[in-house]
Formats: structure tokens, C-alpha cells, sequence
């Protein structure tokens, strides 16, 4: 029998999702809603987003107490977190972490320090070099000096230590890094755990707080931002919301059950095709993607909103007619309604469809979830209500009230035609005049508060972290070449650091030079004969005679033989850190790229004289970041656009394809594009951004309301129908704008915006529908069936 | 002002005398540039050196260095503005200029120079505080970074300075500045391992408003003692 043919399909589809929903990943990072298709410059940037040194950034204040207790709470703090080993480093101004690794430098200064050359180790360089170094001793730095003069008279450690060291640093205050605006003591932590791995990152931000108790106690407070603060800040804000609005829906659902049956029976019917959906939805997004986002599980919630309306349709519109054999209520219901009801499915296909070619898979995430989940609530009404409720389900509830209130709207909203046709014409007229509201960017989608990128701002600042946003992308073949070319950059920067176009910059190539540059100074350095006959003469009647410099002479000696350092030499010490903030290393599929990050000065750094300054060198584009991001938006918000519009024209190319009749169709668009423009006219009046999301909620409200007009229609031209069919439309329009008006109460950017276009947007068309497409007969002489 | 508050508080026979007598008091006040030994102090020093708010002068600057063979000799020019600008240009044996704006300080080396930011390396930070807090005579920074000892009087005063800090007394042990009225005359730097600089300073041109005010601060000194 093919009832329980399709019931047993059912059966079988909803155990295999259930499975394959218990069996899903979740996350909830935004990385989903970065575009996935960039240009080359864009990818750098993108991939340093997700999983650069950025992204493993914590950015740490101690706040209260007084300047010793917090200074004291930071190294004794820093000690233990350097000790857990969940951090590749944690800054605070502590120098006693470097010692090892200060052992390592002063034994390749010779290679590092950027005064060796053929000049420093003739007579003069040498006399030179002597006497900057003790132009220091006598002098509070001079101890430092003292401890390896005997070894490094011309002072290649002081060179490559002013190189090395940032120029902004922090504010040191009892040997802890400090805020210079605030009473706070800062720290910079890096976690070992990858940027993107939000798990691994919550542990190490959870063991951050953990530790930080015992110093907690004594009255002092934690303040902790950064990258990945934010974005498992964000996965937990998300997994709130969502759980929120799934029990937001829940309860709308049951009272709208309960509003239109008042039958326990008939909401236990109408929670199989949202169940169905919802487990649909999620396996199809899971055996696509791989994985399912936090904000499509929110905006499934709406998908709730819309399987329920095929609920109520069939369990309403199939009740056995006075007089008709038992059991004939589904027939009769695939006959007349079902039509109308696929007509509608397909049109809000076509909607989402739009959605699977976004450059956002998060986007594309919602278009696959929301199409399974329709079409399996679909399938679970046409094939398995006939078998389970043949006869719909019994119960009235207080659907009488709600179909005569709909029926006395319907019967006078025609009557306000020409003012709702003035109304759109305003709102066209000001969506005309006003500045276009679609200026949206991708911080809008981020959920991340003012006060907390405030905090992250001013966190930054203390620790010197804050750059110009431009910065410069060099690729080369491999490690050596790009560092040249870094080298080659640098030496052109600065001349416009001289010349004052900017403040400065930051190059890998000063903490790792080039292999050529390595090669050069070693080559540079004398053999022992040389370098004796010169030193004697450059340290005659001077204060520090030559022979008791033997020990720099085998030092001179020992790094000739050295090799050149690598970026792979430097494993395991700081400087790995900070070189592979900057050095991006390549792979067959790409080359390798130096990021070098300018600062400004007093006045905005000239992007032209910058271009003009580096004319000739190869591989070498500017990237402006914060311009870029803009740059990278705009583009997929104009994609987006055109796939909107082919998603809109797809719905009617559908519409028009089953209607046949130009009249129909433009007596169809007309209340939902009157609806579109309102809509927008009213975001716009109230001062909101648009983006990407909200162009989403357009597309479907085109989707949504065209059920809605498609509904109207048919009642024009079938002669009207009962107002139980009112009811059920007025009912299925309550739940999209119940669903979609949950979601405009998230606090999550994505689901605000869409739930802010789709909530009115939906309402708008049901009303606009009953004005603007009257019914032939008049609606009051309809009466419900009970 | 402990001669002061007598005059006020003690029952006088001789009314018509009272006036007389503080302007005579006074007038022995500014005479001797000081109330009495012993009782000038960080407070006043200050009020002394706040009244010059610009100066150039010449140094020669002597390192006792137990590692050298003999010790390092440098001169050249300082100059100092108030609230918080002081430049120290070597010009023997090499060129070579320190500069502190604000926060900000320069150094340049021949060709080269570089900057950093003070409170970022205390070990520069506390030569700087103490030489331009003494100059432009902010109490507040002196304060704030050393513990203070002051001895002698406006015309000859002798300033010793000891970090607050412990690990900044791992740098410095202790700073002594000598001088005359609002005229740092010789900077003494003693390190912990026991190496010495001693700066000797000869006021170059003395701004204008200092040759002014050098006669007056005692009396504007006791004016704000007697005030208290």
C-alpha cells in the first residue's frame, strides 16, 4: 500500500537525520560569515583573520588594588601562565623569560646586529663601535653593557637589541607592563591553540581566568580581550540565543496550536512536520557542509514558524465534509489545497536557492537548511498526514474568532487601497531622496559589543598592539627571496621614515635578515690576524686595551664558521613568535608572503607617494585593511544583489508559469513590492545600516509573501473561500511573523537583521494581499465549519 | 614660619610694634636667603628652581669606570625648558645628543638616531626624572620617583636622590645634585657596582628671568612659608 510505503520512508529519512543530527559538529565561529571566495590580497588577509597571530592575540588587563599589587600580581601571574604551557608567550615586561633565548642572540649577533659590515671591522669601524659601547658604561644602562663588553666591544647586542625592540612599548612600572592612561597592568599573551580552533581557545581562556583566582581574591579584577575571547565569547552568545529562541518558538508554536485546535491531539500532529524539518535540515546542512553553524540552528527557528503552517493548512482544510465518507478529507485536501500549498513550496525554493550561491557559507548554510527543512515538512504533510489523520483533526479552539476577525479585515482593507498605494508611493519617494541605507559592513555581522571593542581598543593601545590598518604584502618564491625582498622594502621605508611620510614600520627581515645579508656579514668579519692587527690600532691610548679583548677575537672567529639562520633555526624561542606574525610561509598552491604593518604618524600616511616610493620592486601590494574589508564587502553585498534578483525572478518565472495570465502575475508582485519598498523605507528612516542579511530577509519576504498574494488570488478567482481557509492563512501569516519577530529580538547581528525585514515585511504582504487583490463576494457571508 | 606664628599667637604689650617687627623679620629672611639652617627644604628647593623656566649652560662630564683603564671624559651643552624638554648635546670626544620631550626621548649617534618612550625603559626613565624634575623644579616627579634629602640653603643646596623603587636602586644607588639659587651646579651619579659620574655644570647664559627671580625666591619662598 503506498501510505505506509511513505510512512515507512519516513520513518527510515527521520531515524538516518536523527542520526545524523546526534552525530553533527557544531560551531559557532563568525569565520562563516567571511566571504570564501577572495581575491590573492584578500586571502592573506582573511587567512591571517582566522588563524593568523592575530587570532591567537589575548590582550590582558589587571585592574584595582594599588600599582604594586598589580605589578606584583603580573609576574608572579605571568610565571604560572608561562608554566601551564597553554601559551607560546605571555608578555608583561618580565625580561628574566628571555635569558635562554638571550644567549642564543648574543651568539648570533654577528649575523643579526644590522651595523656588521665590511666598515665596522676595519680600524675606524672598530674605533667607532668601541666607543659608542662605552659611551654607555657609567651610565644606569652601562650594566647591561659592562656584563659582555670584553666580548662585544662595538656593541652588536645594544644594535640588535634597538632593532628588535618595539619603538611603541608599554609603560613599564616596577619591571610590569602598565597602562599609560588607566590604573591597569597589561599583559600580551599568545596561545599555543590555533586561532581557529574556538575549543582549544576556550580551554586556554578558561584555565586564563581559573588561575587568575587566587589574585582575584585579593581584590584585584580580570580584564581579558582579543580575538579569541571574542569570537568564543560570541559561540557561547550564540548557543544561548539559539536555545532561547528554539524554546521562544516551542511555546509560540503551542499556543498557536492551542489558539487554532485547542487540541492536545492536533499540536502532537503539528509538531511532526517542524520535527521532521528541523532533523531534516540539519542532517542536509551536515552531509553538505560537514559541520553546522550556531546561527543557522537560529534561524531554523523560523523554519518552525514555517512548517507548522502546512500543519495547520492540512489539519484544518482536510476535515471530512457533512456527508462525505470517513477518510475522504485527505483526498479531498490533495485535490484542492495541495496545489496551492507545492505552489507555495516551490516559490520559497526558489527563494533560498538564492542563497546557495553566496560566497558566505554561512549563507549558504541557511539556503541548504531552510530548502531541506520545507521540503521534508512537505513531505511529511502530502505523505504521512493522509495515512496518520485522514480526516485532519478535530477541535475549534478559538478559530471561529480569528477567521470572522480575519474575514472583517479582509472585507475592509480593500477599502484602504489608495491610502496603502499613497504609503508606498511616500516610501519610495524617501528610499529616492534619502542616502542609501546599504552601507553595511562586515563588523556590522559581528557580535561583538561597543564597549567590549572599546575595551579591546584601549587594551591594544596600553600594550602598544595598535597599527594604521595598512600594511604591506610581499610574496616571493621562497623563505630566502622574500625576506630580500623584505630587506629591499625596508630600505625604501626608510627613506620615507626619514623624510617623515611614516612614523615607521614593522619587517620581519629586521629580527631574521636574509640569507644574503646573513652571508654578507659573516663574510665581513676578519680572520684572527686581521682583526688583531686592526683592533690594536683602533683601541691605541684609548681606555680599553686590545689584549683584553681576546675573547671577541674568538668570538669574531667562532661566527665565521656559524651557519645562517633559518626561520626553522629560530623554533622554539621568541623570536619564532614575532617572525611568523609577519613571515606567512608558502606551499606549492602559494608563495610565500612578508606582512609588514606601517605605522603613521601625526598625519595619515599618503597612499600614493607610498605606491610611488616602492615603484619597480616585484610582489609587492599595499593593502589597506580596513579598506580592503570594505572593498571585499561591497563586492559580495553586489553579488548577493544579483542573486537576489535572479532568486526574486525565479519566483516569478514560477508564479507566471502556473498562474498563465500577465494580469495575475503583476496583481501578485504589486502588494509584495509595495511591501519590499515600506520595509525598506522604514529601516531607512530609522537610520539603519543594510547589508547582505537584510537583502536576505527581502529575498525572503518575496518568498514568504507571495504565498500569501498566491492565496488571495486563488480565493478571487475560486469565488472566496470559508473562513476557515482565512483563518488558517491568518494563522500561518501569525506564525512567520512570530518566528521572524523572535529572530528580530536576537542580539545576534545575523538573525537581528534578518527577523527586523522579514517580521514586518511578512505582515505587510498578508495586508497589502487583502487590499490590493479583493475578493469577489464579499467576506462576511463566509461561515466556519466546526 | 616658626618665627611667625609667635608674633600672631603670643599676647603682644606692644601693638603699634607688630608691624614693624615682621617687616623685620622679613627682611633678615631675605638677607640670609633662607629662615634658618635646617629648614629649607624639598618644598622650597623647588619653589627655588620652578622659578626658571628655561636655561643653557655647559657641562663636562668626568666616568669612573673600575673596568677602564682610565676614566671617560665628555663635554658639551645642556639645556632644559620648562615643563619637561631637556637636551643634552655631547660634543667632545664624538658628537652624540640625548633629547626628552615629554614621554619621548631621542637619542642620536652620528647618523643614526632612535627613539623611545620613557616610561617604557625605567632604567633611562630614572636619570631623566631626576635631572629634569630637579632643573624645572617639579616636586611632584621627584617625589613620585626618588626619596629626597635636601641640606644646605638657597644659595648653596646640595639635592640627594635615592630610587624608590627597589629595582631601579639595582641601577642607580644614588644621584647627588649641588647648586646655587636656581643653578644646578654639578650632577653626581653613584651605580652600585661603585662607578661614578660626576657632571660640572657652568651656567651658559643666564636666562633672563632668572638673573630677576635669583634675588626674589627667598622672599617669595618665605612669603609662601609664612603662608602655611
Amino acid at each position: 500500500m503506498r501510505g505506509r510505503r511513505a510512512l515507512g520512508l519516513w520513518l527510515v529519512g527521520l531515524l538516518l537525520a536523527g542520526w545524523v543530527t546526534a552525530r553533527s559538529h557544531y560551531v559557532a565561529d563568525l569565520s562563516a560569515f567571511l566571504p570564501s571566495s577572495p581575491s590573492a590580497e584578500q586571502a592573506v588577509l582573511l587567512d591571517q583573520l582566522r588563524s593568523g597571530l592575530g587570532a591567537r592575540l589575548v590582550l590582558i588587563g589587571i585592574e584595582g588594588g594599588t600599582a604594586d599589587q598589580r605589578g606584583a600580581a603580573s609576574l608572579a601571574w605571568g610565571r604560572s601562565l608561562r608554566a601551564s604551557g597553554a601559551f607560546e608567550s605571555v608578555n608583561n615586561g618580565d625580561n628574566a623569560q628571555y635569558e635562554a633565548f638571550g644567549r642564543f642572540l648574543f651568539d648570533h649577533r654577528y649575523v643579526l646586529s644590522p651595523a656588521v659590515d665590511a666598515q665596522r671591522f676595519t680600524a675606524d669601524g672598530l674605533r667607532d663601535g668601541i666607543a659608542d659601547t662605552l659611551s654607555l658604561l657609567g651610565t644606569p644602562a652601562g650594566a647591561m653593557v659592562k656584563a659582555v663588553i670584553l666580548r662585544d666591544p662595538t656593541g652588536e647586542t645594544v644594535r640588535m637589541a634597538e632593532t628588535m625592540l618595539p619603538r611603541n612599548g608599554p609603560k613599564n612600572e616596577g619591571g610590569a607592563w602598565a597602562s599609560r592612561t588607566t590604573e591597569r597592568a597589561v599583559m600580551l599573551a599568545i596561545t599555543r591553540a590555533d586561532g581557529a580552533d574556538l575549543d582549544a581557545q576556550e580551554a586556554a581562556l578558561t584555565g586564563l581566568k581559573t588561575s587568575f583566582a587566587p589574585y582575584a581574591a585579593q581584590g584585584l579584577r580580570l580584564v581579558v580581550s582579543g580575538a579569541g575571547t571574542f569570537a568564543v565569547a560570541s559561540r557561547a552568545q550564540i548557543k544561548h540565543e539559539v536555545e532561547r529562541l528554539a524554546m521562544a518558538g516551542g511555546v509560540a508554536i503551542v499556543a498557536l496550536m492551542l489558539i487554532a485546535f485547542g487540541s492536545l491531539r492536533a499540536l502532537g500532529m503539528a509538531l511532526l512536520p517542524v520535527a521532521s524539518g528541523v532533523l531534516g535540515g540539519i542532517a542536509a546542512v551536515s552531509l553538505v557542509f560537514g559541520q553546522v553553524h550556531g546561527i543557522t540552528l537560529g534561524f531554523g527557528t523560523t523554519l518552525i514558524g514555517e512548517a507548522v503552517d502546512y500543519a495547520i493548512y492540512y489539519l484544518i482544510q482536510a476535515r471530512t465534509a457533512h456527508g462525505a465518507p470517513r477518510g475522504s478529507g485527505a483526498q479531498r485536501w490533495l485535490g484542492e489545497s495541495w496545489p496551492t500549498v507545492r505552489l507555495g513550496l516551490w516559490t520559497s525554493l526558489c527563494g533560498f536557492a538564492a542563497l546557495l550561491f553566496s560566497g558566505f557559507s554561512g549563507l549558504a548554510q541557511l539556503g541548504v537548511f531552510s530548502m531541506a527543512g520545507l521540503a521534508a515538512a512537505a513531505f511529511t504533510t502530502r505523505f504521512v498526514f493522509p495515512v496518520l489523520a485522514p480526516d485532519g483533526a478535530p477541535g475549534l479552539g478559538l478559530r471561529r474568532r480569528l477567521g470572522e476577525a480575519t474575514g472583517w479585515c479582509a472585507a475592509r482593507l480593500p477599502r484602504l487601497r489608495w491610502p496603502l498605494v499613497a504609503l508606498a508611493v511616500a516610501a519610495a519617494l524617501v528610499l529616492a531622496l534619502r542616502p542609501s541605507p546599504w552601507r553595511g559592513d562586515l563588523a556590522s555581522l559581528s557580535p561583538v559589543g561597543e564597549a567590549a571593542m572599546q575595551q579591546d581598543a584601549a587594551l591594544r593601545a596600553d600594550v602598544g598592539a595598535s597599527d594604521s590598518g595598512l600594511l604591506l604584502a610581499l610574496s616571493a618564491a621562497d623563505e630566502a627571496s622574500v625576506l630580500t625582498l623584505a630587506e629591499a622594502a625596508g630600505a625604501r621605508l626608510d627613506k620615507l621614515v626619514d623624510a617623515g611620510a611614516i612614523e615607521g614600520y614593522d619587517s620581519p627581515a629586521r629580527l631574521l635578515p636574509s640569507a644574503a645579508t646573513q652571508a654578507a656579514r659573516r663574510a665581513a668579519l676578519p680572520d684572527e690576524a686581521a682583526l688583531r692587527s686592526r683592533l690594536a690600532e683602533a683601541t691605541a691610548g684609548g681606555p680599553l686595551a686590545a689584549d683584553r679583548l681576546g675573547e671577541f677575537v674568538r668570538d669574531v672567529q667562532a661566527a665565521r664558521q656559524l651557519p645562517v639562520l633559518t626561520r626553522a633555526a629560530l623554533q622554539g624561542t621568541p623570536l619564532a613568535t614575532a617572525v611568523d606574525a609577519m613571515l606567512v610561509p608558502g606551499n606549492a598552491g602559494r608563495p610565500w608572503r612578508a606582512l609588514l604593518s606601517l605605522q603613521a604618524g601625526a598625519k595619515p600616511i599618503d597612499e600614493a607617494a607610498l605606491r610611488q616610493a616602492l615603484a619597480g620592486l616585484p610582489g609587492v601590494q599595499i593593502v589597506d585593511i580596513g579598506g580592503e574589508l570594505k572593498r571585499l564587502y561591497a563586492r559580495y553585498l553586489h553579488e548577493a544583489s544579483v542573486q537576489a534578483l535572479l532568486g526574486a525572478l525565479a519566483v516569478c518565472l514560477l508564479l507566471g508559469l502556473h498562474l498563465r495570465s500577465w494580469r495575475r502575475l503583476l496583481q501578485i508582485a504589486q502588494p509584495i513590492a509595495a511591501a519590499v519598498v515600506i520595509v525598506m523605507a522604514g529601516l531607512s528612516l530609522a537610520g539603519a545600516a543594510l547589508g547582505i542579511l537584510h537583502l536576505v530577509g527581502f529575498l525572503l519576504v518575496v518568498a514568504i509573501g507571495s504565498n500569501y498574494a498566491l492565496f488571495f488570488d486563488q480565493l478571487r478567482h475560486t469565488g472566496g473561500g470559508d473562513a476557515d481557509t482565512l483563518a488558517s492563512l491568518a494563522l500561518a501569516n501569525l506564525a512567520a511573523v512570530i518566528s521572524f519577530g523572535l529572530l528580530a529580538l536576537a542580539s545576534i547581528p545575523a538573525l537581528f537583521a534578518i527577523g527586523q525585514v522579514v517580521a514586518p515585511g511578512a505582515l505587510l504582504c498578508l495586508l497589502l494581499s487583502a487590499a490590493f487583490i479583493p475578493a469577489q463576494r464579499p467576506w462576511s457571508c463566509v461561515k466556519i465549519t466546526g | 614660619m616658626t618665627m611667625h606664628r609667635p608674633t600672631r599667637s603670643a599676647p603682644n604689650p606692644h601693638p603699634r610694634l607688630l608691624p614693624g617687627l615682621a617687616a623685620g623679620v622679613l627682611a633678615i629672611a631675605v638677607a640670609s636667603g633662607a629662615f634658618a639652617a635646617g629648614t629649607f627644604d624639598i618644598a622650597q628647593l623647588t619653589a627655588v628652581l620652578a622659578q626658571a623656566k628655561a636655561g643653557e649652560a655647559t657641562f663636562t662630564e668626568k666616568r669612573q669606570v673600575a673596568m677602564l683603564d682610565k676614566p671617560l671624559e665628555s663635554s658639551g651643552r645642556l639645556s632644559f625648558q620648562a615643563p619637561d624638554t631637556f637636551v643634552r648635546e655631547t660634543l667632545l670626544p664624538r658628537r652624540e645628543k640625548v633629547a626628552v620631550i615629554g614621554n619621548t626621548l631621542t637619542l642620536s649617534q652620528g647618523s643614526r638616531s632612535r627613539t623611545l618612550a620613557l616610561d617604557a625603559s625605567p632604567e633611562a626613565g630614572v636619570i631623566v626624572e631626576a635631572i629634569r624634575g630637579t632643573l624645572t623644579g617639579n616636586r611632584d616627579a621627584l617625589e613620585r620617583h626618588f626619596n629626597t634629602e635636601v641640606s644646605g640653603n638657597a644659595a648653596q643646596w646640595t639635592l640627594g636622590l635615592v630610587p624608590r623603587e627597589a629595582k631601579l636602586r639595582e641601577r642607580v644607588a644614588a644621584i647627588r645634585i649641588a647648586g646655587q639659587q636656581s643653578a644646578v651646579r654639578e650632577i653626581q651619579l653613584d651605580l652600585p657596582d661603585g662607578d661614578r659620574s660626576v657632571m660640572t655644570i657652568e651656567p651658559m647664559t643666564a636666562p633672563l628671568p632668572v638673573a630677576g627671580v635669583a634675588a626674589a625666591a627667598p622672599a617669595t619662598s618665605a612669603a609662601s612659608g609664612a603662608s602655611r
